[in-house]
């Protein structure tokens, strides 16, 4: 038969795999090259220096829309590096629910979480740290003299410890098309009427009036709406008290928001091909102009701003309306997404963490985490914010204005309880459950959350 | 049109639409690679306006896309060898050689991973990995693709040697080969086909897997090219351009390979099954 | 003469069961292969079932609970959901993709040109990875410019226009597609090869018996490619139950989990809800359900075989 090509085909696979292997083999010769020159380098400088170490950092701006945000840490990264001689950080990019889900997760699990990385607040710091994975920062912060300057640690803090630091913070709210606007005769709404009204002209001059991409594993971004719906109608106290028994998804503010967004999509306000479209293709739909408004966290302004965006000078942004509720006034928004630490870090990984603490979270940086990347500072005293786009400025007026903040539900409910609302609000949108269904199931869910967590 | 000429062409007519099926999406990507993101989605099927490789400039910079496909290639090929190896051993022992009972348990122990699929022992062999040091290391993927890859080996293998007559081993034993020899000169080269099948088929699901390559590795530059995909997907968000010029660049080498050795490939899937 | 026979035939009985008896050998041959086996997957498989009676978020330490995590499945409807698709994928490999790889096979076999060009390109899909195939596909589905409702736009079917992976009568189905898109080829690549081994003669004699055409298909081919039918039958069953990435990757499940396997529902509970102990006991369910399919497979594969024979 074809011996002789069968042969060839296996020894060239072979050939290319072995080429292939020397290939990586080589490059990380080279890079132990690279760093033994470095240290070679440091030594004959200074010294008294050691050898040098390698610390991965793991962080989750890997989209072409967070350049800038990684430019920020970057430039931190290395400041850091020269601050603690011998020190090489090696960045490692992730993708956010990957690293928050799957990989972040397997790593406490076995405990070999990376020195520094990315972490969140709420449920995940309160079981890392119970489970003794993360490092306490509380002296450190004090050694640097920033204990105070943060505007809210209540996410990454268990029982007066301080687990994590957040990078930036964030609103949620409407961000609107004012150019679509104007053309029906629109008005920014404050209250639930005027929403209606907006949307019903919007939707009669052939505009969707919300773009919304939640298919597929991005209920989350329904939740969202209904978590400011919700806590709109029944206040910000209603929600801290699902898990403690407190209060019930089957109560009348719950059933009557559940009831408002069945309204948004039996009227088609809501982007009817919401389930087809992941929440990227929904913020496009806005950020291209072919829906009129984005519900959406104050992150998104990136994509509106940038360069695939055509409504960059058209954006603008307001809250949550008005309900007629207890919440009314109150902003979903907090501090909830930064850096964490691995509480196994040795004695000079340790200097590393807090020479990164210092060039990171600092005055510098968070003016630039406001000009240059649109996003909520999250520490004190920024005064100077020329440079600063109008749509970051009018979310900030947004925030200033509102009478308090209120956390994302699931961080004060469990896990399960997050996603049995993401499955009943995109029930909800195909409409499969009556609101009243959607209530019960979900108290349902959370009755068990609850039984097994006592 | 002659009715001989009509019954010849009867079967590709019914084969067009087929095809179609089966190179359109092939053919799109190559398009979007091309297009601009407005142009993709104002005018998915016509040619694009420009003949640009901007998007293949972007989808280049600042990835390691040749460093995924060197560590595909080689994560695969060592598994898929090494599976092969230790395959054919077990098969040959189980076979051939007289422990009836050792070969019926061995056998059996093996009977039970038809029964289990892998994803269900994600989280036990992420924690084995870690207590074994090879996180974040090529052996990572290596050892779990060789273990998952020896059952089905292994049956179609013995499937091969059952059907090997007694007197090609009974004429080696008369030439004086010992238990190796036989075989390493006699079964071997009875079964490379066989083998070339088994090559491929393990080879194909290595190179696919996408589960184990995410979460036993994490440095950026370790990763295999089908996680490397997913994450442009979410680097490039909704620049479909970029997106699908990063699948053409990881697709095309895979293409030209499979164009140069398709008869060898083909040939390969198809020797040793139709007795299997 | 005769004894001398009997004698040298008495000694390579006796030498070729040295040969195929050889102790040392057998070890060297099974030992190694064994090992990595037993340790990369009946360890875990080990580990999984104990997981599976305990109540465990995957950082703190798993605590002791029974059986609970299984009365929980039984009365978790999301899990009966997972369960049905994958009998719906087992069945839409079995009743609509092997019968349809048979048929364009044997299609394929009766033309006369054009042969290399077909193999070619129906295997060219299974050499992609899922990933690629996930996220192309993701777009042909694409609620406005997916190609699927642009085609239908464009041949006047407006109203079959659907919302593919967001719709619930179609998410799963849409999913079955792609999967059959990538891997119809690779079965039909093998099924073609058992068709061309049939000898001449065999094909002709029953020509001769008058046997054309379909007839000749039905009571000739499929007969004597039955064993590689089979196995065809076999791989599709279990690459059903091994599905995990493909969903992963379209529709993580959704909407609202009706596209959900069982496999990617574990991956959730483990990995989304940090529930452990429950994603394992869904793990050994899994292994359990694919072992009697197994059984049954081999039930109905014995049997038939009888019949036939």
């Amino acid at each position: 038969m074809n011996k002789k090509m069968v042969f060839m085909l296996v020894s060239l696979l072979v050939l290319m795999s072995v080429l292939a292997g020397c290939g990586s083999s080589n490059s990380t010769a080279e890079s132990n090259g690279s760093k033994a020159n470095q240290s070679t380098n440091t030594s004959g400088e200074n010294k008294s220096e050691a050898e040098p170490f390698e610390v991965v950092l793991r962080h989750i701006h890997i989209r072409d829309t967070a350049k800038q945000t990684l430019a920020i840490l970057q430039d931190a990264v290395k400041a850091t590096e020269a601050d603690v001689p011998g020190l090489k950080i090696s960045l490692d990019g992730v993708e956010d629910a990957v690293n928050r889900d799957v990989k972040l997760k397997a790593e406490m699990a076995a405990g070999n979480q990376p020195p520094i990385f990315s972490l969140f607040g709420g449920a995940d710091t309160e079981n890392y740290s119970k489970a003794g994975r993360l490092l306490p920062l509380n002296d450190i912060l004090t050694e640097l003299g920033i204990q105070d300057s943060f505007f809210d640690l209540r996410e990454f803090t268990v029982d007066g410890k301080i687990y994590g630091l957040p990078e930036s913070g964030y609103i949620e709210g409407f961000f609107y098309n004012k150019k679509l606007f104007e053309q029906v005769g629109a008005s920014v709404p404050a209250t639930w009427d005027e929403l209606v009204d907006a949307m019903e002209k919007l939707k009669a001059g052939g505009i969707t009036p919300i773009a919304m991409g939640a298919g597929s594993g991005d209920g989350w971004v329904i939740n969202m709406l209904a978590n400011s719906m919700f806590v709109a109608l029944g206040g910000p106290e209603l929600q801290e008290g699902f898990a403690t028994g407190a209060a019930k998804w089957t109560d009348p503010a719950v059933v009557e928001a559940f009831k408002r967004i069945e309204f948004l999509v039996q009227h088609q306000y809501i982007d009817p091909n919401v389930l087809g479209l992941k929440f990227p293709q929904g913020q496009a739909n806005f950020y291209t102009g072919k829906a009129a408004m984005l519900f959406d966290g104050s992150w998104a302004v990136n994509a509106i701003t940038g360069e695939s965006s055509t409504v960059k000078d058209d954006a603008g942004f307001f809250r949550f309306p008005d309900v007629g509720g207890k919440g009314d006034g109150y902003i979903n928004g907090g501090w909830s997404n930064g850096y964490g630490f691995s509480a196994a870090v040795n004695e000079r990984e340790l200097q590393a963490v807090k020479a990164f603490i210092k060039n990171f979270f600092s005055m510098e940086n968070q003016k630039r985490t406001l000009v240059e990347t649109s996003q909520i500072a999250s520490m004190k005293g920024i005064t100077d914010i020329q440079g600063a786009n109008d749509l970051i400025k009018t979310i900030g007026e947004a925030q200033g204005s509102a009478k308090g903040a209120f956390p994302a539900f699931d961080s004060v409910v469990q896990p399960q309880v997050k996603v049995a609302l993401e499955t009943n609000m995109q029930q909800l949108l195909g409409g499969k459950v009556t609101p009243e269904q959607a209530a019960e199931n979900m108290q349902k869910v959370q009755d068990e959350a609850n039984a097994a967590s006592n | 049109m002659t009715f001989k000429k009509l019954k010849q062409a009867a079967p590709h007519l019914v084969l067009l639409p087929y095809i179609l099926i089966v190179l359109y999406p092939l053919w799109f990507v190559i398009l979007a690679s091309m297009k601009n993101n407005t142009e993709i989605f104002n005018d998915p099927w016509g040619l694009p306006a420009a003949l640009s490789l901007q998007n293949y400039r972007d989808a280049l910079t600042n990835s390691y896309i040749g460093h995924y496909f060197a560590n595909s290639l080689f994560i695969g090929v060592t598994a898929t060898l090494s599976t092969l190896f230790l395959s054919m051993t077990i098969a040959y022992a189980v076979t051939r050689m007289r422990f009836p009972v050792l070969s019926k348990a061995v056998y059996g122990l093996l009977l039970i991973s038809l029964l289990i699929p892998p994803a269900s022992l994600l989280i036990p062999l992420y924690t084995l990995v870690k207590d074994l040091g090879m996180y974040n290391t090529p052996m990572a993927l290596i050892f779990p693709y060789i273990s998952f890859g020896i059952p089905l080996t292994v049956f179609v293998l013995a499937a091969f040697l059952k059907s090997i007559p007694n007197e090609l081993e009974e004429a080696g034993v008369m030439d004086g080969l010992s238990t190796f020899g036989i075989l390493g000169r006699i079964i071997m080269p009875l079964t490379q086909p066989t083998l070339v099948t088994v090559f491929i088929l393990n080879f194909i699901n290595n190179w696919n897997e996408f589960v184990m390559a995410n979460l036993f590795l994490s440095n950026e530059k370790l990763r295999t090219l089908p996680v490397a995909i997913v994450a442009f997907a979410d680097k490039f968000n909704m620049n479909y351009g970029a997106m699908t010029a990063a699948i053409a660049i990881s697709i095309i080498p895979v293409i030209i390979i499979f164009a140069i050795l398709q008869k060898q490939i083909i040939e390969g899937v198809t020797a040793g099954s139709v007795k299997g | 003469m005769a004894p001398y026979i009997l004698a040298r035939e008495s000694w390579w009985i006796t030498h070729m069961k040295n040969i195929q008896r050889n102790y040392w050998a057998y070890v060297i041959f099974v030992v190694p292969a064994l090992l990595i086996y037993v340790t990369f997957y009946l360890y875990p498989l080990f580990q999984s079932l104990q997981y599976s009676l305990t109540k465990w978020n995957g950082i703190n330490d798993p605590v002791f609970v029974g059986l609970s995590n299984f009365a929980k499945a039984i009365s978790d409807e999301q899990f009966w959901v997972s369960f049905k698709n994958n009998i719906y994928f087992v069945l839409f490999s079995v009743f609509i993709q092997v019968p349809f790889i048979v048929f364009i096979s044997i299609i394929v076999s009766s033309a006369k040109r054009f042969l290399n060009f077909y193999k070619l390109t129906v295997f060219l899909p299974c050499i992609l990875s899922t990933a690629s195939i996930g996220v192309i596909w993701q777009f042909i589905y694409s609620p406005d410019a997916g190609l699927l409702n642009q085609l239908l736009t464009a041949v006047g079917l407006e109203s079959w226009k659907r919302i593919w992976l967001g719709d619930e009568a179609t998410a799963f189905l849409s999913i079955l597609l792609t999967n059959g898109w990538q891997w119809t080829g690779f079965y039909i690549v093998l099924v073609l090869a058992a068709i061309f081994a049939i000898p001449k003669e065999m094909l002709e004699a029953g020509e001769m018996d008058g046997a054309t055409g379909w007839r000749k298909a039905w009571l000739l081919t499929i007969p004597l490619i039955r064993p590689v039918i089979m196995v065809t039958l076999l791989l599709s069953i279990t690459g059903a139950m091994k599905a995990l990435d493909i969903i992963l990757i379209m529709t993580k499940g959704g909407p609202f989990g009706s596209s959900e396997v069982m496999a990617s529902y574990m991956y959730k509970q483990a990995y989304t809800i940090n529930d452990f102990g429950y994603a394992n006991a869904i793990a050994v369910i899994v292994s359990l359900f694919t072992a009697v399919l197994s059984l049954i497979f081999q039930y109905i594969n014995v049997k038939t075989r009888e019949a036939s024979e």
